[in-house]
This record gives C-alpha cells, sequence and structure tokens, in this order.
C-alpha cells in the first residue's frame, strides 16, 4: 500500500487536471523544440508518442520546472512548476539518462533520494520502493555493475520513494528486458489505478499502445494528435500507403491493379511500380490473385512508407 | 547547507585516483622542503620559506591547482553526466545544494592544503625562525581555499569548461596579469591569502603586495558574492540535457 504525501498542495482540491499547457513554445537560439502546444493531462497513464528530436523530452523538462517556457504556459496542480521546488514533493522524475552515481549501491541510491525529500521514515520507503520494482536481489551491489535495464528500474524506484501523485518518465523501457518490461508496465498500471498521473515518453508505438489510456502524438515540436488511442491508431491505418512492386511485367500488373477498388493510384517507376492504396490489408490480400489472374510473377512487394516518421508526417500534415 | 549532499559530494570527490593525484601534489613542497634542508645552507632558512616555499610554491600552485579540480568535479561533473538531475528534483532550496557543494570540495582542498602547508614549513624552518609563519600560512590557505573554491564552484555553473577558465585564470591573471599591473591585484584570490598570511605573522620577510585587513576585507567580500551569484545562477538553471 502506498503512503500519501502529508499534506496536499492547495490545487490539489481543485478540478484542474495534473498538467496543463496552453500555447506552450520553447526554443533554443533559432531551434525551436516546441511550437504552440495545448493540451492537458488528468490521472491515468498518457503517452507522449514521437519519433526521437520531436520534442518530447523537451515538453517533459517544462512540466518538471527544467526549463522555463519561452512563451505560453505550463501549469502542474495550477502550479508553474518553473523554479517552484515545493511541486517536487509531487512529483517524482525517470529521466532517459543512465547515469546514477556508480559508487552508491542501489538501496543507498534510493535511500538518499527518500532522505533529499525528508520523508519521515526514509529506510522503511526505501525497502518499499526496492521492493516495488523488484530489485531486492541486487539492491547492496553498486550501480556502476547495473545493466541498464536495471538502472532504468532503480531510477524507477527512485522517482517513486516519495510517493509522487504525478510521474514523468522519458523513455523509460529503453534497455529494458521484455520481462522486466511487462513488471515496469505493471507497476505503472498499478500506480494509475490508484489515481496518479503518469506521462511516459516513447518512440515505440506498440509501448504506448500497450499501456497509455491517452496519447499525446507529437511531431517537430507540434500536437499533431491526442487523444484516445484506439482513435489515434485507426488514424494511422486509415492513411493512404504506398507499395512498390516489383514483376516480371510491371506494365501489365499496373493495368490490372487499377481495377482494384482500395488502389488511388499506380506509377511506372524505374524497374517497378509505384502503388498508393487507401486500405493497407485489403490492398494485400487483393495483389497475389490479381498478379496470377494477369500472368504476372511477383518479385518484389513493399510498404514504401512504414517508418514511424511517415506516420507521424501524415498525422501532422493531414 | 544539506548533510546528504554534502555527504554524497565527498564519497564523489573522494575518489581513489583524483585523491592519489592531489595527494602526490601535496607531497611535493614536502619534497622540495627537505631537498632544501639537505642541500643550500647559505640561504636564509625563514625568507625561503615565507617567498619560495609558502607563497612561490604552495600559495601559487598547490592551493590554487587542489582547488581547482576538487570545485570544479563537485558540480561540472554532476551537470555533465546528468545525476544533478536527482538534486534539483527535489523540495530542496538550491542554496543548500551550492553550500553542500561548496563545503564538500573546500575541505578536502584546505586539509591537504593546510597540511602539506604545515609540514613543509616546518621541515624547512627546522626550529629556526618565526613560528607564527607557518601558523599564518595554515590559516590563510585555508581562507584561500575557501575563496578558490567558490569561485571555480561558480565558474562550473557557468561553462563547461570551467577546468581550463580556471587554468587561465590562476596562471595568466594571477600569475601574469597581477604582476605587470598593480591595480589589478584587488581582483587576485593568490594576493588575498598572501596578505591575509603577512596579517597574521611577524615575520617581514614576506613580499605580501595587499595590507592584511584589505586583503581580508576584500577575501570575504569576494567569496560572499561568488556564492551569492552561485546560488542565484543555480536557481535559475537550465538544461536541455538533464533528462
Amino acid at each position: 500500500m502506498i503512503e500519501q504525501p502529508e499534506a496536499q498542495p492547495p490545487a490539489a482540491q481543485t478540478i484542474e487536471p495534473t498538467i496543463k499547457l496552453e500555447n506552450a513554445s520553447r526554443w533554443f537560439g533559432n531551434l525551436v523544440a516546441v511550437s504552440d502546444i495545448s493540451f492537458s493531462v488528468s490521472p491515468g497513464i498518457t503517452g507522449l508518442l514521437g519519433p526521437n528530436g520531436a520534442g518530447k523530452s523537451t515538453i517533459l523538462q517544462m512540466v518538471a520546472g527544467f526549463l522555463q517556457p519561452s512563451s505560453g504556459s505550463v501549469r502542474v496542480r495550477g502550479q508553474s512548476p518553473w523554479r517552484n521546488d515545493k511541486l517536487y514533493r509531487y512529483t517524482g522524475l525517470v529521466p532517459e539518462r543512465e547515469a546514477i552515481y556508480p559508487f552508491l549501491t542501489g538501496y543507498e541510491f534510493v535511500l538518499l533520494n527518500a532522505r533529499l525529500h525528508k520523508l519521515p521514515n526514509p529506510k522503511e520507503a526505501t525497502v518499499r520502493a526496492v521492493r516495488m520494482v523488484d530489485m531486492e536481489e541486487a539492491q547492496h551491489r553498486a550501480t556502476g555493475g547495473y545493466s541498464k535495464g536495471m538502472k532504468q528500474r532503480l531510477k524507477l524506484a527512485a522517482a517513486l520513494v516519495h510517493n509522487p501523485l504525478l510521474l514523468l518518465l522519458d523513455e523509460p523501457f529503453n534497455g529494458v528486458d521484455p520481462a522486466q518490461r511487462l513488471h515496469m508496465m505493471g507497476v505503472l498500471r498499478d500506480l494509475a489505478a490508484e489515481g496518479r498521473t503518469i506521462v511516459f515518453s516513447s518512440h515505440i508505438l506498440e509501448e504506448v499502445e500497450r499501456l497509455a489510456d491517452g496519447v499525446l502524438v507529437i511531431v517537430s515540436g507540434r500536437l499533431a494528435a491526442s487523444g484516445d488511442f484506439h482513435r489515434i491508431r485507426r488514424l494511422m491505418t486509415d492513411r493512404p500507403h504506398a507499395f512498390v512492386i516489383r514483376s516480371s511485367d510491371n506494365r501489365r500488373l499496373a493495368a490490372a491493379l487499377i481495377e482494384v477498388q482500395s488502389v488511388k493510384g499506380v506509377e511506372l517507376i524505374d524497374g517497378g511500380l509505384s502503388v498508393r492504396a487507401s486500405d493497407f490489408g485489403a490492398f494485400a490480400l487483393a495483389v497475389p490473385p490479381v498478379a496470377r489472374d494477369a500472368g504476372v510473377t511477383l518479385y518484389e512487394f513493399v510498404p514504401a512508407d512504414q517508418s514511424l516518421e511517415s506516420v507521424f508526417s501524415y498525422l501532422v500534415n493531414r | 547547507m544539506n548533510w546528504e549532499v554534502f555527504v554524497l559530494s565527498l564519497r564523489q570527490l573522494l575518489g581513489r585516483r583524483r585523491m592519489f593525484a592531489l595527494i602526490a601534489l601535496a607531497l611535493l613542497p614536502l619534497l622540495i622542503a627537505l631537498v632544501f634542508r639537505t642541500g643550500n645552507s647559505e640561504t636564509d632558512p625563514v625568507d625561503w620559506t615565507a617567498n619560495a616555499l609558502l607563497n612561490g610554491l604552495i600559495v601559487t600552485t598547490l592551493l590554487p591547482l587542489v582547488t581547482l579540480v576538487l570545485s570544479t568535479t563537485s558540480l561540472g561533473m554532476e551537470i555533465e553526466d546528468g545525476t544533478i538531475m536527482y538534486l534539483l528534483s527535489k523540495p530542496l532550496p538550491r542554496g543548500q545544494v551550492i553550500m553542500a557543494k561548496l563545503a564538500a570540495s573546500w575541505l578536502p582542498a584546505g586539509v591537504l592544503v593546510a597540511l602539506s602547508t604545515a609540514l613543509s614549513g616546518l621541515i624547512a624552518l627546522e626550529g629556526s625562525g618565526d613560528s607564527t609563519l607557518i601558523l599564518a600560512f595554515v590559516v590563510s590557505s585555508i581562507l584561500g581555499a575557501l575563496a578558490y573554491s567558490a569561485l571555480f564552484l561558480f565558474l562550473s555553473l557557468l561553462t563547461t569548461r570551467a577546468l581550463i577558465v580556471g587554468l587561465i585564470y590562476v596562471f595568466i591573471w594571477e600569475g601574469v596579469v597581477t604582476e605587470l599591473f598593480a591595480g589589478t591585484r584587488i581582483l587576485s584570490i593568490r594576493q588575498y591569502t598572501l596578505g591575509v598570511g603577512d596579517l597574521l605573522t611577524q615575520t617581514t620577510e614576506l613580499d605580501a603586495h595587499l595590507g592584511g585587513p584589505m586583503a581580508l576585507t576584500l577575501m570575504l567580500a569576494v567569496t560572499s558574492a561568488v556564492v551569492a551569484l552561485a546560488i542565484r545562477r543555480l536557481n535559475r538553471f537550465e538544461s536541455r540535457s538533464l533528462f
């Protein structure tokens, strides 16, 4: 059972969302890292999804109070997190960076965090947090010898030691093996079920799909889509898809494919065909019989734009 | 000052390799004093101890180098590898972090330099001359270590190249510029340290350029100002790479 912080900040009694960004932007010189983003996050698990360099970490750092927005506002429980160290009583942070003091044991590291939070019983809180992330066996070894996955779990324990109401995690599953990932996801789900707000960033669609209730898709510093994961997943699936096909007779195959209902366009390219289709699944099923009926042998059939970046670009430009 | 941050920082700084190198550096004056005692007997030991050993070697070289290494590591390393995030994400006034970091870098620097001063001074004088000379330099080098530590700590918040900037300050500004232009000596921790040493000793052989009370006042003022600036800087500290 998780013990609650001793006192609630005044904003806890309001109905405001845990996190609220209003037209928040952040730039570094000429580089715009985050551009005019507005969203709010309430208790539950929210995934911040986007390709590397999209601005996810900058958003998390603004919410964590490590970066001041260049314009707009960032509020956490109704307060600005910038230069507001009292908010850290309610916030836990799991950074992407691996560095942990290598000379400390896992237990000492979590205990240090408990003591810095001035918890009334830091040792008890440490034991509980270490147990939560299943690190009891390795807790008395120096962290310098930990694997990446163990460090990720230890950072989660350190972030949880004061039972935060808001947990921010930057790419928390990087380097974590599948069993550890499942366990971490279970811990996060349990915390969310207790009414905590959890925001994590990821560039991997499947991670977000498995864990998040709500999704914020960030591309090039802008909010590309937000809301229920399944709605966004549908948007991603229903977008036009491009394929490259190489066959024994590209011209004859092009004529046959244009008759297929899901095909939106066919273009002869060097040594093959470029086909645009509206329905990924229907088109993939239609191609082999069409080719067979036309007497054409298929050599290659490749989706041309399946990278996450192209999916994100579609969401931005739609 | 936060005790947890102080202990953590001490453990960070007292790594085996770094301390081995600093202890070796602190042993150098002892070795040179030993060579002096066993060799040249015509030079006045008090004059040599005051100007060559204490001023020339300890205050000019050992003191700034030891404090530079410890102070720039104390915060600089944490900023570089991102572990500072674990200190800054706590309900802890950042002034307490600065004071703990300062204390953690000052303590080993002060102990090393004070021990090196006392032992090498005792070897060089071998019971002769003014006994207040060694005590005066033990005290002034401890105060000098505080001033240097504060300055270099502040530098590590300003730039990732604090070690290089610190070396430029020590060897170009203090070593060359203040020797050429007397007016610049009011901005030299080395001159403050010498002035305070001169204030506390009855030895007349020491060549200090600043008067004792002025040196002490400037040392305390500059140290306080630099600590205040460091706290202000950490309060407004932003980093794109903390997460």
